[in-house]
């Protein structure tokens, strides 16, 4: 092996090398010092990165600089809509979108339900729709929200349940009134806020149930 | 030396091993107008109260050393978080955070336990826990929201701001809460509203089952809607009645109408489906 070989395979020495590789840097200095300086720079910049972290004000000057070239541009002003999550959230995120999809179907729902029925003699008056199936849209169901708290702190399980129960029960209560009253305004508010009652249990409950 | 000597030297012991263990740590953040402060902590307590400058000052008290703080600063946004290590428990993991911000500050509040607690700001505001206790009070010009499933929530002194509680089963306390839009929604929690439903608001306090109860003095002007499908419904304030109803006004179960000055008044809807709804008048000192 010669020093253009050795050069090109410097990678392999990280890992113990080979015997050619080894007796080359035992005849050569030029590439043995060479091996040595590589090997402090790496353990060198290991204890860099730590200790030397550039200042926040740095990498603000970086950021002013990047705006000034219009690379980059100013965040928005006022409060994110959608909370960050970190990554310990991150297998929960999926609860984002279809709560924002339950509230869609929700609304969709609801407008159905507000437009006037022609009631004739041959017209049958379409059955209220069970919650299982308007939560089957957006992919959320009851028994998905108890295995995840189940998993994840089961001593929280029975108060799940309970609260399941109660809102379960506000949304047919509510899909009810608003059969019996489709031209009241407050209570197809009042079905829309029960499942937005619901959509924040199963946003807070797996909030709880997670370590 | 008696036996009693010895229990009390070891509570003793016990007690000062329990305040070593615990660790204390402060931050300071420098930000500008409108800031942006988001805590989450999923165990313990958070209380923002307004800083005379413009420093964000986080004091956090850590039980364990299970528990560990991040904290980071991106502009004007400061993000605390409290990191749970392996083997955390509610107890160990627990942290207390006493946070003092600019008083325009947005605030973000997060915990499964809290309680949670702001005064004297006007910066917009949520807090979210799932079990917290929640506290708001002397707030102006500012968007309040809350959401718990069982904590309940009290605010005091909460004025010219969007106010929206949303609470599944906590009990919920309005006092002295006014502004242009004023929702509270429960599925089984009680509200009670001390106050006068001022400012030209829309109010609404909706309860599927908990009962909802309103206690207003004598010179509120509204336009008051109450209705409860399966409870009773008590009004104890002589209302101007309202010529056209959306909705059938049955004795006992609902009542609508207007009190004080038709010209100047706000909405209130009062809504519940089995509670009890209970519109009181004020007692005058």
């Amino acid at each position: 092996m010669n020093c253009v070989e050795l050069r090109k395979s410097l990678a392999e020495i990280e890992t113990g090398g080979s015997a050619e590789q080894q007796a080359h840097l035992k005849s050569c200095p030029e590439c043995s010092a060479l091996v040595a300086d590589l090997n402090l720079l790496a353990a060198a910049a290991v204890k860099l990165r730590a200790a030397h972290e550039p200042s926040p004000r740095v990498w603000n000057s970086i950021e002013i600089a990047l705006r000034q070239e219009g690379l980059v541009h100013p965040p928005h002003a006022g409060r994110s809509l959608i909370p960050s999550f970190s990554s310990r959230w991150a297998w929960a995120r999926w609860m984002v979108p279809a709560a924002a999809a339950l509230l869609i179907a929700v609304g969709v729902y609801v407008r159905q339900q507000s437009t006037p029925v022609q009631l004739t003699s041959n017209t049958a008056r379409p059955a209220v729709s069970a919650t299982a199936s308007d939560l089957g849209v957006a992919g959320l169901n009851d028994d998905d929200l108890l295995q995840e708290v189940s998993e994840q702190m089961p001593a929280m399980k029975a108060e799940c349940i309970d609260n399941l129960r109660r809102v379960n029960q506000y949304i047919e209560d509510a899909k009810s009134d608003l059969a019996a009253n489709p031209n009241d305004e407050d209570a197809r508010r009042s079905l829309l806020e029960a499942y937005q009652q619901k959509a924040m249990l199963f946003e807070l409950a797996m909030d709880r149930s997670l370590p | 030396m008696s036996r009693r000597t010895i229990e009390f030297a070891a509570i003793g012991a016990m007690m000062a091993g329990t305040l070593l263990a615990q660790t204390r740590k402060e931050y300071r953040f420098n930000v500008g107008p409108t800031a942006g402060v988001s805590v989450n902590n999923p165990y313990g307590s958070i209380s923002v109260k307004p800083s005379p400058g413009n420093t964000v000052v986080v004091n956090a008290v850590l039980a364990s050393d299970k528990v560990e703080v991040d904290s980071n600063q991106n502009g004007n946004r400061v993000d605390i978080q409290s990191h749970l290590l392996p083997g955390a428990t509610e107890e160990s993991g627990h942290v207390d955070y006493e946070i003092l911000v600019p008083p325009d500050a947005s605030v973000s509040l997060h915990s499964t336990t809290g309680p949670l607690r702001a005064e004297r700001l006007h910066g917009d505001m949520t807090l979210e826990g799932a079990a917290a206790l929640v506290d708001v009070r002397d707030v102006s010009n500012a968007h309040v929201h809350v959401k718990t499933l069982n904590g309940p929530v009290t605010l005091t002194n909460v004025f010219e701001g969007h106010v929206e509680v949303d609470s599944l089963s906590g009990a919920i306390t309005l006092n002295r809460v006014n502004g242009p839009l004023v929702q509270v929604v429960s599925t089984s929690g009680g509200i009670s509203y001390t106050g006068d439903f001022g400012d030209s608001g829309e109010y609404r306090l909706t309860s599927h089952s908990g009962d909802i109860e309103a206690t207003v003095p004598e010179y509120t002007s509204a336009d008051v809607s109450a209705r409860s499908v399966k409870g009773e419904v008590r009004d104890d304030i002589p209302l101007q009645p309202k010529t056209h109803t959306w909705f059938p006004v049955k004795e006992g179960r609902a009542f609508m109408g207007t009190m004080g000055k038709a010209a100047v008044s706000s909405t209130v809807v009062l809504r519940t489906f089995s509670g009890k709804i209970h519109l009181r008048k004020r007692a005058e000192k």
